[in-house]
């Protein structure tokens, strides 16, 4: 792995701005709660309905989580995607069996998923014992400080819009997603599968997921074929399992080492690179830090984890169950691992690992731009001039962030104002100053108001004055 | 074209330290340059607002944007700098004990500026203050 920095790339640029974050249309009532969590203001209220502005999203999914019309929705391949005559294989990740009580094995969960319509599973963490390899060498390759997980593409992606200069402290090592599919394509077609046949399904537990199989950051393709929705999945299981506990079936050895089945958690990937790590989750938190770092404020940290969701993995958008009981359920399995581990004199039985060499050689990744979400121009001037306007239409605005004019900050909206996507007259406050000094009449007024919440948003209380009058 | 920032520095006010420049950089990120230039500039400019709250009483921060570079001026009220030549020197330092036990005052203040700067001028007068000229070229 190259972490060196080149000064003739340092320009370069990330264009790639496609996202599984949607909103449907019809659904969306423009209430605005999706716009006021963003973290990356990336949302906007136009006619009535959110917008997400593609440069700044990062499908972190916090939007999801407060969306009261279930507007927002995670676009993923789902199991529809199958094509008949094909060998299909799922790649599980340790938190969906932790969406099942402990009385069912993960060997039974894991059937579960197969009987679905998959010719073979596979969990994702077996990938991990991998990952610990590749972090030990290159925990001893001179590094710049502190080096930042891929793990989260939601993490990696929030580097890439808002934090540039941090971009070349992303390691550039493919996830244990990745490395799992890429082990499952050889060892399938040494066990005689046409190859031309394997497809991989990875079961997500959220939206940037979907989007690092679908786009890959550093890769010119994934190795992964298609995204399936957890919930999708966990339904379907959940069907199988109900009322089916068959504590009979389960593992009679250790197929990985005990703790990586955590690693998708919060704090075990951090053990695993030599010298000070830290480990942050939850999207507000990966901000607050990695604003200081990018400042110069933190220093001599070797190695930062990071989840943009609190949590981990098991705090997932797309995960059904609570992520606490999930992070619990998974100490449990760490502890069965460690059991049947203990039993065979510590020796672990991972088939992965037999391809190690080969997998080391496919395991690096390209270096990682930023994106240009917050740029205002890419002209020197212009852009000091734009800065010049937004400073002033700031004196103007009341500076509460009412979200009235449909963007989450007075900041944002007078960054739209000079990029040409609204208008001074957007703000409420400006409007009536407008209105009163005959710039604006009320009707004119009213169509603004229109253009941002929807047409016929107002008409209600049109209908009441009537009737007061 | 320029864009002129002013910032207040209070003496001291560890809590509060880095914020001057933590206002410049995101203001720089809305322009097209370079990430590795964002980044020496974030660098001197904090090692540069810590000088101030770590050895002065207090201090401005002129901030002056144009299409070719960055400038700013750093000019505080305190104990100025009797050695601007020793100051120079990578260790140097004459920080007390407690700014010491909080992580700063390890002498790489003022040589990690000029690094992460093209051009630097550095004047004092003792028991009056001191004014820290910083230019990076985008």
């Amino acid at each position: 792995m190259k972490q060196a920095v080149s000064v003739l790339t340092d320009m370069m640029k990330d264009k790639n701005y496609r996202h599984s974050i949607q909103i449907d249309r019809d659904k969306c009532i423009g209430c605005s709660h999706c716009m006021r969590v963003c973290s990356t203001q990336a949302i906007r209220i136009v006619n009535g309905i959110a917008s997400i502005q593609p440069e700044r999203c990062v499908d972190c999914g916090e939007c999801y989580r407060v969306c009261p019309q279930r507007a927002i929705y995670a676009k993923d391949d789902g199991l529809a995607s199958f094509h008949d005559n094909t060998y299909k294989i799922a790649l599980v990740p340790s938190v969906f069996i932790g969406q099942f009580p402990s009385e069912y094995s993960a060997t039974q969960v894991l059937n579960a998923v197969k009987t679905i319509g998959f010719d073979d599973v596979f969990e994702v963490e077996q990938a991990v014992d991998f990952m610990k390899e590749a972090y030990l060498i290159v925990g001893k390759e001179d590094n710049v400080q502190p080096l930042i997980s891929s793990y989260c593409p939601a993490i990696v992606r929030l580097i890439q819009v808002q934090y540039p200069s941090l971009t070349q402290h992303i390691m550039l090592l493919k996830a244990p997603h990745d490395i799992a599919a890429l082990y499952l394509r050889q060892s399938k077609e040494k066990e005689g599968v046409d190859p031309e046949k394997i497809f991989i399904y990875y079961i997500t537990p959220c939206a940037a997921k979907i989007v690092a199989a679908r786009d890959p950051v550093g890769e010119s393709t994934s190795s992964i074929d298609g995204t399936i929705n957890m919930k999708e999945v966990y339904n379907r299981t959940s069907q199988i399992l109900w009322g089916e506990k068959n504590p009979d079936l389960h593992k009679t050895f250790a197929n990985m080492s005990p703790d990586s089945v955590k690693w998708s958690l919060s704090g075990t990937e951090k053990n695993y690179f030599a010298g000070r790590s830290l480990a942050i989750d939850g999207m507000d938190n990966a901000i607050e830090f990695l604003e200081k770092l990018e400042s110069g404020h933190i220093v001599d940290i070797d190695f930062l984890e990071m989840r943009a969701c609190d949590q981990g993995c098991a705090g997932g958008i797309l995960c059904p169950g609570n992520r606490f009981l999930t992070v619990e359920r998974l100490e449990q399995r760490q502890k069965k691992l460690q059991k049947l581990q203990k039993r065979d004199n510590g020796s672990v039985n991972n088939g992965l690992m037999d391809y190690k060499e080969t997998l080391h050689t496919l395991s690096d990744v390209d270096p990682i731009y930023p994106r240009d979400g917050l740029l205002l121009d890419e002209n020197m001037e212009k852009a000091i001039i734009k800065l010049q306007r937004i400073k002033r239409l700031l004196t103007y605005f009341p500076g509460f962030d009412c979200g009235a004019c449909g963007a989450p900050s007075c900041s944002s909206l007078a960054e739209d104002i000079v990029k040409g996507k609204a208008s001074i007259s957007h703000c409420v406050f400006v409007q009536r100053v407008m209105e009163k000094n005959y710039k604006l009449s009320p009707d004119q007024a009213f169509i603004v108001i229109e253009k941002i919440w929807g047409k016929n948003r107002l008409n209600k209380y049109i209908d009441s004055n009537a009737n007061e009058s | 074209m320029i864009m002129m920032m002013r910032y207040n520095i209070e003496g001291g006010d560890f809590s509060a330290a880095g914020r001057a420049s933590s206002e410049v950089k995101k203001t720089l990120k809305q322009f097209n340059i370079s990430s590795l230039v964002l980044r020496r500039i974030a660098v001197a400019l904090y090692e540069a607002e810590m000088n101030v709250v770590a050895h002065a009483w207090k201090g401005i921060m002129n901030v002056d944007i144009q299409p070719q570079r960055i400038s700013v001026v750093i000019e505080d009220e305190g104990p100025g700098i009797e050695d601007i030549g020793k100051a120079m020197e990578e260790g140097f330092s004459t920080a007390s004990d407690e700014v010491r036990q909080m992580g700063f005052g390890a002498g790489m203040g003022l040589p990690n500026i000029k690094r992460n700067s093209d051009e630097m001028i550095l004047s004092s007068t003792p028991n009056v203050g001191t004014r820290l000229e910083i230019t990076v070229n985008f």
